[in-house]
This record gives C-alpha cells, structure tokens and sequence, in this order.
C-alpha cells in the first residue's frame, strides 16, 4: 500500500538533473522551496508563488510546470529537469548561446522558465512557427524585453540545432 | 515569498482508500490533485485545510474512454492531454478547444479537469462545452456512488451540490447523436492566464444535413453566479430550419438571458453585448461542424 501520512517530514526522491536525491521534506513545502533551499539549486526562480509568471517553471516529468504550485511530496519519483540541468558542462544549449546572441536576456530573472518552456517546445517540434513559440512561452512573463527578442532567439535555435 | 501552511497530507493508493480516509476525516480534508487552485488559496490564506489528501497515485482517476457508447474522462486528468486524445479533439472538438485556452500551458500541465468543475468558478473553461454536452459527474463516496447531471451541479460560485466527504471521480459524456456540431469562444484581454470576460459554449444537432434543429443548447459563462442555459435562445432554435436570421435571433435573446455584473474585466452592459456576438458566432460554427462542413 502506498498510503503515507504525515504532517512531519517524510523521506521523498527526486531525480533532478539525473541526479538522485533522497531528502526528508515537510508536506507544505513546495518543489520550488526543496530545489533552492535543500538542493541549492538557485537557477530555479520564485516570483509571484501563485503560478501567474513562470519564473519557477521546471520539467517535470517531460512537461513544464510552475513549481510554486508543486507540493515536494506530490514530486516524489519524479524525473525533474531545471536550468542547471541544460547546458552541457562548460557548452551552453544552443537555445542559452541563442538567448545570449539575441539580447534575449536584460534582469535574467525569468530567463531560466523561458529556456525550459522553449526547450520542452522544441524538443517536441523542431521546428516551430512563430506563434506556437509565443505560445509556449505564454505562461512565463518577462517585464523587460518585450519578448520579441525572446521569440528571434527561440526561432535561431531552433534553426542552430536542426544543423 | 508565499508559505503555505501546515497541513497533514495523505496518498492513497485506490479510491475505495481514498473515499475512506475523507469519510474517517469527517470534512475536515480538502482534495489536491493539480494544486493549481488549492495551492494558491492557501498562500493567499484564504483556505487552510488541517488534511490534504492526493488523489495523483490513484490511477483509475487518470483513465480516460469510451465506455458503452460514452466517453468516460477521469477527473485527474490533466487539461494539456485534453487537448492531446484523439477521441476529445475528434468527438469533443469544443472541450478540447476549452482546454486550450484554460490558464497557461504551464497550468495547463498540473490542472486537472475535475478541479476546473469542483471549484466551480463562474468563469471556469470547462463546464460550458460539458454542459452543452450534457455531461454528467460521478461522485464517490464511502456511502456510493451517485451520478448527477453537471445541470444540477452548480449552486453558485464556489458551491456545488457535492458533499464534504465526495470525490468526482469521472466525468461522462454519452455519444452525441449524429449531425451534431459544438463551439466554444472564450473573450479575454490577452490569450493567456486570463479569467473569460464572457464565454460561450453552443451546440447543435439538426435530424439530417440540411433539415431543422433537433436539439440546442447555449451556455453562457462569466455573465451569471454560474454557467447558465440561454434559455429563450435554445427554446427559438429547435425544431426550426437554420437561417442566419433565426442564429441572430437566438443570440438577440441570448443577450437577454443573462444577469452580468460590472467588474475590473468588463461592465455589465459590454459582457451582454459580447454574448450576442459570441452565441452568433459559436451557434455558425456549430452549424457548420453539424453539416459536415
């Protein structure tokens, strides 16, 4: 029976960055708080909590999600993919080289949710239309670059990798 | 940042075990399954449950098709795969629609189709197209079963006829009969993370391709404490031929069938004025899709 309960901390793995991670967590902390503050994983961002900007978007299990609105404990066995995850050793992805080219980066706080919101959009479809880039990326606000930037970088990567 | 507050969480692994752990705590337990509701009412602290029960590891919830003739959608699946199935894009075009434009694509990844009902918002995505299908909901409970028409679900905003110890654990929607077209058009500022200004959800069966309206129906969402029945518009539609003058007559009457309010998104006036356009142009489509063109 996989029944748990628990106000205390329970013992949950996460598979992040495929690394696997066994950490006791209170039931009413969320993924976001258990990848930044037990995991040190800062790339992961915390705007609004209420799951309106996307600066904490996260793959999970192949689909991006704001990970304010995850319990930990709902994450558990989950595979979970964040920013730091992306780039390869010291090569960035070609979609953070293309944010990078394109000026699509200004205060970079909702940088990391865009690049997993593209990447989850190009891994799917390579080769994207404009307006299906825009809207992939419709649930991660920026407040700086009026996203066209954003959207010419997400489109140069998508042409880079099909190379 | 926003801290949720402490609560006792519970995962059951089937239903029966599920219905009894709400049953042995007494309505003092709320269900999370997407959390995208429940998880930002408790940061906003207007909600704080002392349990919180998962229903993500109960897998029959997350199951979905056709069943004698009907399709059976489990309340925890999630929206984006309801705009994924064949068998909702392809008999359930307008859910599937709905789906599409329900909050963002990342919400649309953790919100489930059960929570979009239960809360029972009045400018909530999903109802309309299921009731213009005439859905109905399955709510278990340690007591049974019990089957009720998503008609007679709605009390008003926030509130439903479902018991504290319930859990809607699928959603039914029997086989439209044949020549049947269905729309739904939700109006907002922007396409995404918006609340509907007005929404509506129409759909027509004709008894042949060319011959008169068998069946209508006319939802209307955001204009009332819960979706509503256009009334007078469904009563002008059936049994007649289909004319642009008689969909402009049913969407005339539609404006009238609803009781907005003015807010911060639209005034009163402008949301009665927006249900014409929307019922005229979603009852064309309808009528197109019914044609089989």
């Amino acid at each position: 029976m996989r029944r748990m309960r628990c106000a205390m901390k329970q013992i949950i793995t996460l598979f992040v960055n495929n690394k696997e991670y066994e950490i006791a967590v209170a039931p009413n902390k969320t993924l976001t708080q258990v990848l930044r503050d037990d995991l040190g994983l800062m790339g992961t961002k915390e705007g609004c909590g209420l799951g309106d900007c996307g600066a904490c978007t996260v793959i999970l299990d192949g689909r991006p999600v704001n990970s304010c609105l995850v319990l930990a404990v709902q994450a558990n066995g989950s595979q979970i993919s964040t920013i730091e995850g992306i780039a390869e050793s010291h090569t960035l992805h070609p979609l953070q080289q293309a944010f990078v080219d394109h000026g699509a980066i200004q205060c970079g706080f909702c940088t990391p949710g865009m690049v997993l919101s593209a990447k989850t959009l190009l891994d799917k479809n390579p080769d994207p239309s404009e307006y299906e880039i825009r809207e992939a990326i419709s649930g991660n606000l920026c407040r700086c670059t009026g996203y066209q930037k954003i959207v010419e970088a997400v489109k140069a990567a998508s042409e880079n990798m099909k190379e | 940042m926003l801290i949720l507050p402490k609560f006792v969480y519970y995962e059951p692994g089937d239903m029966s075990e599920a219905c009894k752990i709400m049953s042995d705590l007494n309505g003092n337990a709320k269900i999370i399954a997407g959390g995208t509701d429940i998880l930002v009412n408790m940061k906003k602290g207007l909600l704080s449950p002392g349990y919180l029960v998962s229903i993500s590891k109960v897998s029959e919830l997350s199951e979905i098709g056709p069943v004698n003739g009907s399709i059976s959608i489990g309340a925890r699946l999630i929206v984006a795969k309801l705009t994924e199935f064949d068998i909702i894009r392809k008999k359930l075009p307008s859910l599937a629609k709905a789906a599409g434009v329900l909050g963002s694509p990342l919400i649309r990844n953790r919100a489930t189709i059960g929570g979009n009902i239960v809360t029972a918002r009045p400018a909530a995505d999903l109802p309309p197209p299921l009731l213009a299908m005439g859905a109905k909901v399955k709510l278990e409970s340690t007591k049974g079963v019990r089957d009720v028409a998503l008609d007679d679900f709605f009390l008003g905003p926030g509130v439903t006829v479902m018991r504290p110890d319930e859990i809607l654990s699928m959603i039914v929607v029997d086989e439209l009969p044949p020549f049947t077209g269905s729309d739904y058009i939700k109006l907002g500022h922007r396409k995404s993370l918006e609340i509907a200004i007005v929404a509506v959800a129409s759909r027509i069966t004709l008894n042949a391709p060319d011959g008169e309206i068998k069946d209508a129906k006319v939802i209307l969402s955001s204009v009332a404490p819960t979706a509503i029945h256009a009334v007078s518009a469904e009563k002008v539609l059936i049994g007649e031929k289909p004319t642009d003058a008689l969909l402009e007559k049913a969407a005339r009457l539609a404006g009238t069938d609803c009781t907005p309010i003015t807010d911060i998104r639209g005034g009163a006036e402008y949301r009665c004025a927006m249900v014409e356009v929307l019922t005229k142009r979603t009852l064309s489509a309808a009528l197109k899709e019914a044609r089989g063109k």
